[in-house]
């Protein structure tokens, strides 16, 4: 183990260095190009690839073409670039292909702010691309954190064969903080399912125990047609309704059916906590600065972090809407996840704590939302 | 019926697919799908070490068809995908397959990135010079004066330079042909995949669909045989005036020169870096 | 629709009787055949014919000189010409 002071950004990098990245494609953008730097230098010692594409959409294109020739893919960008992305989002969850995104968001919307924090980009990361899908989105509070979600990140897209989001902002990204790095052996990866049926036999979108198919890479000797049509489970463009609906069914039973490993919270709630703070992100730190501050004022309050985004942790929203009477939700935006919060607590229990301009939401905002000044 | 019926063609085809094909009676993209799997065969490259990359369109719809590792991505992208395709195996054959508006069009910035990179894709554009799955709105490549759907009053757009512009660009081969000339055809595409850089072939062909019906050009035999009347090989072209020459469609190998292939590059860096890194350990 | 085709092409009437024997044998996938007429139309000895139902069908087989222009031309891949050893 060794200790370094490490910038948020710096961490992604070793983080997927760690879990096994062998390909990087992106375009600079900030607050996300150290990322991109870093790995154009880390890649090619483990005899990975980098390589700057022309462009985010044609940087995400490549990830996944790299992806599907067997190569654990990363991209990174900021707001303006996450919207580019969207089509090719909605491309590898319809194909399944394990992809992982880093969004390092900025001050929006539009060029908006882009050495600025926000954390406008929850819904988009959610619904940005067209038509129903089900996606993965985590976000970090610290630059530790950051190693390890971006560890999560890639293994959850492997096992899940879907494109995962890491939802950074700009704070996190940009800081540096005291950290351990490990020794990479000891870092778990998780591979894609490899089939185990002769090539003739192999049916691409079929024979999946666990709703996951088995992927196989291409030039491996498994022969198949990968489409962004719907298609039936030879990967075959298909217009018949008895072989969409399963389609639909099942990838969204695949994430749904595995809320107990994917939904990451860390809970530091008490049955008497009456005030609740749900934070995530940047905005997590000013909470849970306000929650100790609270306390040390005798204030009985609750502090539940949010590690992942989406799937929304409505199990755990549910829970704790029953013991507090009023749920406090800090974002760098006007409410997005708030929204959701909303949905599964009821509005009236949710006081939303909004900064949308680039500056954080302080840890003395969320004090006086908690002590109900 | 035959017990011996012997078409190369037929060994490349997925036995699972249904088939006739999707494309309207005497579309040229199933002709140019025959020179391609010709072209292959005459190579003798193992179906597992081909990857084919398609955009969106009707020829798009061409490597579903086909017996190889084939991925149908998105509008004008072909090429990026492709592009992590080939980096992550530098070993397969990785060639694209697009129509003119998915390739220079929407496709344009990726089209003239990978030629400049000259990394060693093999991209088949099949130019019928409209956008026909879409029902016949005009594309890069219509010629002015020509009618469709989103020009009724004829396009006043001139008409991109599909093989100049990869030329210009860095390619390193670049080949035009039609699919009258579908031997010939076959020949460049054999010519483009052995290549070791981006190789471009510009196959052209007809949509009698819909530019023809707009343009009241006949049936595919009409068309067919205005790609016969209407095109020129390269050396009778260097007779014709340029004013002539214009009005032709200009086939044979426009350009083939030696450069470094982007893969083969970026692996001696990786070579060197790694090495260097030893080094200092 | 438009102006018909500029090679005119006899309705089906398969002969028989051979002068020289033919150096290619033809055959027609009828399911995969879409009746696009661009076979009958440029094969360089008329071996092909319309049907009824815009088909191709061979009238002049020992016409075959297996130039292959109607196999490498055909966008169905409906139509073989095999080589027939003499």
């Amino acid at each position: 183990m060794t200790i370094r002071l490490m910038q948020g950004n710096e961490a992604v990098g070793w983080g997927a260095i760690a879990a096994g990245c062998k390909f990087y494609a992106g375009y600079p953008i900030t607050p996300s190009t150290e990322i991109a730097e870093m790995l154009s230098r880390e890649l090619p010692k483990v005899g990975g690839k980098f390589i700057q594409m022309e462009d985010e959409i044609a940087s995400l294109a490549a990830c996944i073409g790299a992806s599907v020739g067997g190569l654990k893919a990363m991209t990174a960008t900021s707001g303006p670039g996450f919207s580019l992305m969207q089509e090719h989002i909605g491309y590898a969850a319809m194909t399944e292909i394990p992809v992982v995104i880093v969004d390092v968001q900025r001050l929006g919307p539009s060029t908006g702010q882009p050495t600025s924090a926000s954390q406008g980009d929850v819904m988009q990361a959610r619904w940005g691309t067209h038509g129903d899908h089900p996606i993965i989105v985590l976000s970090p509070v610290s630059v530790s954190q950051t190693f390890d979600l971006t560890v999560k990140a890639f293994n959850y897209s492997e096992k899940y064969r879907t494109p995962v989001i890491l939802l950074m902002d700009e704070v996190v990204g940009h800081m540096r903080e005291k950290f351990d790095l490990p020794e990479f052996e000891t870092v778990e990866r998780v591979e894609r399912i490899a089939t185990n049926v002769p090539p003739e036999w192999y049916k691409p979108y079929g024979d999946s125990l666990s709703d996951v198919p088995p992927m196989a890479n291409f030039g491996e000797g498994y022969r198949y047609h990968i489409t962004g049509l719907f298609h039936d489970i030879l990967g075959y463009p298909t217009t018949r309704l008895d072989e969409i609906d399963p389609w639909i069914e099942r990838v969204h039973r695949k994430i749904e059916r595995n809320l107990t490993d994917i939904v990451l919270v860390e809970e530091d709630v008490t049955e008497s906590d009456k005030t609740i703070v749900v934070a995530y992100g940047a905005s997590a730190r000013s909470a849970r600065h306000a929650v100790r501050l609270a306390r040390q004022r005798r204030t009985k309050v609750g502090m539940v972090t949010l590690l992942t985004i989406w799937p929304f942790a409505e199990a755990e929203i549910s829970r704790v809407a029953r013991i507090a009477k009023r749920i406090i939700v800090p974002e760098m935006n006007l409410g997005q996840l708030a929204l959701e919060v909303e949905r599964i607590a009821g509005r009236n229990k949710v006081v939303r704590v909004n900064r949308a301009n680039g500056e954080m939401v302080t840890p003395q905002m969320i004090l006086e939302a908690i002590e109900d000044r | 019926m035959p017990t011996q019926v012997e078409h190369t063609e037929y060994m490349y085809l997925r036995p699972t697919k249904k088939f006739p094909n999707v494309w309207c009676a005497g579309c040229g993209i199933g002709i140019v799908m025959g020179a391609l799997i010709r072209a292959i065969d005459r190579i003798g490259l193992e179906k597992d070490d081909v990857a084919l990359v398609s955009g969106i369109g009707c020829t798009g719809r061409m490597p579903v068809y086909m017996d190889f590792n084939t991925i149908h991505t998105t509008h004008g992208r072909a090429l990026a995908f492709a592009t992590g395709l080939k980096i992550a195996r530098p070993e397969m054959k990785v060639i694209t397959i697009m129509g003119d508006g998915d390739a220079v069009a929407i496709g344009g910035n990726h089209f003239i990135h990978a030629a400049r990179r000259n990394i060693g894709i093999t991209a088949i554009v099949v130019n019928n010079s409209i956008y026909g799955m879409t029902g016949g709105q005009y594309s890069p490549t219509t010629p002015i004066g020509g009618r469709a759907s989103t020009a009724p009053y004829g396009n006043i757009e001139p008409p991109m330079p599909i093989c100049d512009l990869a030329k210009a660009a860095g390619a390193t081969f670049v080949a035009r042909s039609t699919v009258y000339h579908a031997v010939e055809l076959d020949r460049y595409i054999e010519q483009a995949i052995r290549k070791n850089g981006f190789s471009l072939v510009e196959a052209v062909s007809y949509c009698h669909t819909t530019f023809g019906r707009l343009n009241k050009l006949g049936s595919p035999t009409d068309m067919m045989r205005q790609l016969k009347d209407g095109s020129v090989s390269l050396n009778a072209a260097e007779k014709l005036s340029p004013e002539e020459r214009e009005t032709k469609i200009v086939r044979g190998v426009l350009h083939d020169v030696e450069k470094p292939e982007y893969t083969q590059l970026y692996e001696q860096l990786v070579k060197r870096v790694q090495e260097a890194n030893l080094q200092k350990a | 629709m438009s102006e018909p085709s500029v090679v005119e092409q006899p309705k089906a009437e398969v002969k028989t009787g051979t002068k020289k024997g033919p150096r290619g044998h033809v055959t027609v996938f009828a399911n995969w055949c879409k009746g696009c007429g661009i076979c009958v139309a440029f094969c360089p000895t008329g071996v092909l014919a319309l049907d009824d139902d815009d088909h191709p069908v061979v009238v002049y087989p020992e016409k075959c000189t297996a130039c292959h222009w109607c196999d490498t031309h055909c966008p169905d891949l409906a139509i073989v010409v095999k080589k027939v050893e003499l």
